[in-house]
């Protein structure tokens, strides 16, 4: 009997023991992520994000929609969207193409002092309409080349 | 504005006529130009005269160009420069 009583004692105190130990903590969460730097935007030379051809300009100098083919009577725009800062010669040369043959429509030049991320437009329209075929307009920074974009009037 | 520019092939349309413009949301826009190439017959003020439609803003061609005009009686077919618009 004496036996069963200490057995059970040491049963009980073996699960009061069980029962009181605490539970592991959780795993601390890892640490958060590191996003990566943002690209520098601003401290770099100036180069073309993107241009985008449109037909139309909206508000802050946003392109419409981005087109290839414009109506002969379109005023025709290249949107250019540049990051970085500095000086730039930013020119739009505009051409004709019809098979080797090829005509300068107009050349332009915008001379810019940039200070980040900026939009610049170039346009060219033509008062007795365009005549249908193909064009190119290639954009240069600072004398490079910064793109060609073919397009099309019909 | 008028290009000015002949064109350079009979098979060719004339572009003689495009309007062409420029602007920019820059911090500062300096200048903006637009080029053109020298056509026999040309004169400072005759340029002047199409493009701005008065002769005595040929000054204003001139100075836009003094590192590539000396004297503004003598330019020449196939020079290139600047129109500031």
């Amino acid at each position: 009997m004496k036996f069963i009583t200490q057995f059970s004692l040491a049963l009980l105190a073996l699960t009061l023991v069980a029962c009181s130990k605490k539970e592991a903590p959780p795993p601390p969460p890892p640490p958060p992520a590191v996003a990566a730097p943002a690209p520098d935007l601003v401290n770099v030379p100036v180069s073309v994000k993107q241009v985008v051809l449109t037909n139309s300009l909206g508000a802050d100098m946003k392109a419409g929609a981005p087109m290839t083919t414009f109506a002969p009577t379109d005023t025709i725009y290249a949107v250019v969207e540049t990051i970085g800062s500095g000086n730039a010669s930013v020119k739009a040369m505009w051409t004709y193409h019809k098979g080797e043959k090829s005509a300068q429509v107009s050349e332009t030049m915008q001379e810019l002092v940039l200070a980040g991320p900026t939009s610049s437009e170039f346009h060219i329209s033509k008062p007795d309409g365009w005549p249908a075929g193909d064009y190119q307009v290639e954009i240069t920074v600072n004398g490079a080349s910064a793109g060609i974009q073919n397009f099309s009037v019909k | 504005m008028n290009m000015g520019n002949k064109k350079t092939d009979d098979d060719m349309p004339d572009f003689s006529n495009v309007v062409s413009g420029a602007s920019s949301k820059a911090a500062e826009t300096k200048a903006t130009y637009k080029m053109y190439t020298i056509v026999s017959g040309d004169s400072l003020s005759k340029i002047a005269k199409r493009e701005y439609g008065n002769a005595k803003d040929w000054t204003k061609i001139f100075e836009a160009n003094k590192d590539v005009i000396k004297d503004a009686n003598k330019i020449y077919p196939g020079q290139k420069i600047k129109i500031p618009l």
